[in-house]
């Protein structure tokens, strides 16, 4: 069965997801064929041929950004060659262009898939629904072409195999410019802003942490394990964090897969905006803490006797 | 409460009669640390530019005081303007995540702190006196309503008991709905979500007729404030209408008055307690003493307590400085730098020899509670619901 997969790229830079995309597509064991939209194509071209059967190229500056573009652009040639599947990322792009490409072909549409397989001839799709807490197995229809968006990170591009695929031209099938959607700019986000919200681990601080000249062991803490330093309202009012770093009911709610809370006792405000995160370990000095309520492990200890052994260790075990 | 579209402030709110004084800005609780400024947004209001509202951010720092309305010359309403700001911000969508969230919380748990519906009793769980569930047949003369942060909040959830405590010794035949009692709406409505508070009303009301409800009790002066004043006047709209809405007439008191009461017909005395010991300042809420003139009630409770000596701010009554836990605030921090409210508070307090602050609200006692630990007086000095201090010295 043929896969059609779409080489996403931004500001001259493939992403990942393409690649990913590859590797999910690869699960149904058949011919890859990647669709490259836009401008200055060349180099990507290459580095898509490498792992793909075939890329289709379609160089159009109408096409550049936009994904209303994008979505015609794809009809078309889903319309013509007919894959059994057509597979891209459930990136801010793919939730863009995926439901609308399936409402276009009529086509059945899994969207955040974390995995894939085939079985007896349908396509059966592995994506989480709850907020996570629930994964689900679906069946989809029979249909000529079916949509289906990846979740980025979830099928490693790792062990790709080489395939060094042909590289073809198409004529660009967007009939018109598109006029009701226009791509204005890219905005930056503040340079320095940290996202807690999209962070996977969180070293999280609180009034325990007693005074500002403490903070720089919990970010040594946050780089070894790759995670991002967040606190309770405290710490941003005492002016050690700023505002955007604030787990709780006025600040940010997470939901990390691993939050360490440092010296939280675990107020009502904070811990309704932390409660969702798969794992939460406590460290408090005090055994009564309500903080040591939600958190499946805990530490009964002085953090800065904790935080800067924790942090060796986490180096120890990497080296 | 007004239904507003875009573009029409001028007519819900008469904003015309506005001669921009400033008085609203002047009397303002947080315009000293925010943005917000009340006479520009009257001025925006008036020439009818909407569409600049979301660049506002700092609509979302007030706290719905209402002392801007209470000073207006002019008997404007510019405390409703900034809801009805808000609803128009709420219409479109561009509003703080915190506040979504709180506002959808509502629509699905009934409650704003996204915690289900089925743990809302949770904290009848360390009682030891037995409370009548209305919601389970059972009959009673009052309502004693708790409220959200009451039900949830597990600092907050120690003043339910405390009633529950006090209720029971002084004899009141009362009863609670338990896990069927509902978001009174008025932070929703405060938050603008004018469709939710009205979905509210009408089945809030609903549900008091079908337990025959009629008097009611509240921990918190925001319900009260709503039930009394927000209720009818949403109830008459929704009729006019056509919508089906139970004819009842609510008897509502908050529990300062209905304490009062008690003192009065001799139910209540200092003999009944036991000494208290410490000097207690009392923090007017924003929603008794400014917005319905409660002023009376909770000192004459503090003053029966032997032992305790009652002091107070220097802004007291209708000049009390706002804590700043009202008008959605518990849900969005503002744009405010500088020392929080509470925390000039709990300052205040201390300079004035007070080692318990009393206070008759749960917002308060949260952000007071709060300020009282980052100003460093976890050790000196405590904030404590006034039904926290009588469970402690009844007999
Ligand atoms: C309207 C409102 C909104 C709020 N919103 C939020 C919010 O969004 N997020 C939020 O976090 N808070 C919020 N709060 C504040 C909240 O109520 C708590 O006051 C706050 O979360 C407490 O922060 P903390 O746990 O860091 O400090 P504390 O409660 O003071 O706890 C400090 C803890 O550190 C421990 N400790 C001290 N020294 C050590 C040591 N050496 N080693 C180990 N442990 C130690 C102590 O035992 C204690 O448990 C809000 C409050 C209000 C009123």
């Amino acid at each position: 069965m043929t896969v059609y997969i779409l080489a996403e790229h931004r500001r001259g830079e493939l992403m990942d997801v393409t690649f990913e995309s590859i590797s999910a597509a690869r699960r149904l064991n058949d011919e890859v064929v990647a669709i490259l939209l836009g401008t200055d194509l060349a180099d990507h071209a290459e580095k898509v041929a490498k792992y793909a059967d075939k890329v289709l190229v379609v160089e159009d500056e109408r096409i550049e950004n936009n994904t209303e573009a994008y979505t015609q652009v794809i009809g078309e040639i889903i319309k013509k060659d007919k894959p059994k599947v057509f597979l891209m990322g459930n990136t801010s792009m793919g939730m863009d262009i995926a439901p609308a490409l399936a409402i276009d072909l009529d086509s059945p549409i899994a969207t955040d898939v974390v995995g894939i397989s085939e079985e007896g001839g349908r396509i059966k799709v592995n994506r989480s629904v709850y907020n996570g807490k629930v994964l689900s197995d679906l069946v989809l229809r029979e249909a000529e072409t079916s949509v289906i968006a990846i979740r980025s990170g979830e099928f490693s591009a790792a062990d790709l195999e080489e395939k060094n695929g042909e590289i073809t031209k198409v004529d660009s099938p967007l009939k018109e410019t598109i006029e009701n959607k226009k791509f204005l700019e890219f905005v930056e986000p503040v340079a320095g802003a940290v996202d807690i919200t999209q962070a996977d681990v969180l070293i999280s601080v609180g009034r325990g942490i007693k005074d500002k000249d403490n903070l720089p062991m919990a970010e040594e803490l946050a780089d070894a394990v790759g995670g991002v330093v967040s606190c309770s309202r405290p710490v941003v009012d005492y002016d050690w964090l700023p505002k955007d770093r604030q787990v709780g009911t006025s600040g940010k709610t997470v939901k990390p897969k691993f939050y360490l809370a440092f010296g939280i006792s675990g107020a009502f405000q904070h811990v309704a905006g932390m409660k969702g995160a798969t794992m939460i370990v406590a460290i408090n000095k005090d055994i009564k803490a309500p903080i040591f309520s939600v958190a499946q492990y805990g530490i009964v200890d002085d953090l800065l006797k904790v935080m800067p052994a924790l942090t060796e260790k986490i180096k120890e075990l990497k080296s | 409460m007004m239904e507003v579209e875009e573009g029409n402030f001028d007519e819900a709110y008469d904003v015309y009669a506005c001669m921009q004084c400033g008085k609203c800005t002047g009397s303002c609780a947080v315009s000293l640390r925010s943005d917000l400024n009340i006479r520009e947004l009257m001025r925006i209001a008036i020439l009818n530019k909407n569409e600049d509202l979301e660049k506002h951010e700092e609509i979302w720092d007030c706290t719905s005081c209402g002392i801007c309305t209470v000073r207006c010359p002019r008997d404007l309403k510019p405390a409703e303007v900034i809801i009805g700001m808000r609803s128009s911000l709420v219409e479109g969508g561009t509003i703080p995540v915190t506040v979504r969230d709180a506002l959808e919380s509502v629509g699905t748990n009934n409650n704003p702190w996204g915690r289900p519906k089925s743990k809302r009793a949770e904290w009848l769980e360390d009682l030891d006196v037995k409370v009548k569930n209305i919601s389970e047949g059972e009959e009673a003369e009052y309502l004693l309503y708790i409220g959200c942060t009451a039900s949830y909040d597990p600092r907050i959830q120690s003043v339910s008991r405390a009633a529950i405590n006090v209720l029971t010794k002084l004899g009141v035949d009362f009863g609670i709905l338990g896990e069927e009692e509902p978001c009174c709406g008025s932070e929703p409505r405060m938050m603008g979500e004018t469709g939710l508070f009205e979905m509210l009303v009408e089945d809030n009301l609903t549900l008091f007729d079908e337990f025959g409800i009629s008097k009611i009790i509240t921990l918190s002066p925001h319900a009260y404030n709503t039930f009394v004043n927000d209720y009818p006047e949403c109830a008459k709209r929704l009729k006019e209408d056509d919508v089906e809405i139970p004819d009842i007439e609510l008897e509502v008191k908050h529990y300062t008055q209905f304490l009062e009461e008690l003192i009065d017909d001799g139910r209540l005395d200092g003999e009944m307690m036991n000494e208290f010991s410490g000097t207690v300042i009392y923090h007017d809420p924003c929603y008794l003493g400014k917005r319905n003139n409660i002023f009376e009630p909770p000192r004459k409770i503090l003053n029966i307590i032997p032992g305790a000596r009652c002091i107070e701010f220097d802004r007291r009554e209708d000049r009390s400085l706002c804590c700043e836990g009202g008008g959605g605030r518990m849900w969005a921090e503002g744009t405010g730098t500088g020392e929080r409210n509470a925390i000039i508070r709990v300052n205040d307090a201390n300079q004035d020899g007070a080692n318990v602050i009393a206070v008759a609200c749960p917002f308060c006692l949260s952000t007071l509670e709060d300020a009282h630990v980052t100003a460093g007086y976890e050790e000196t000095m405590r904030v404590m619901d006034i039904f926290e201090i009588l469970d402690e010295v009844l007999k």
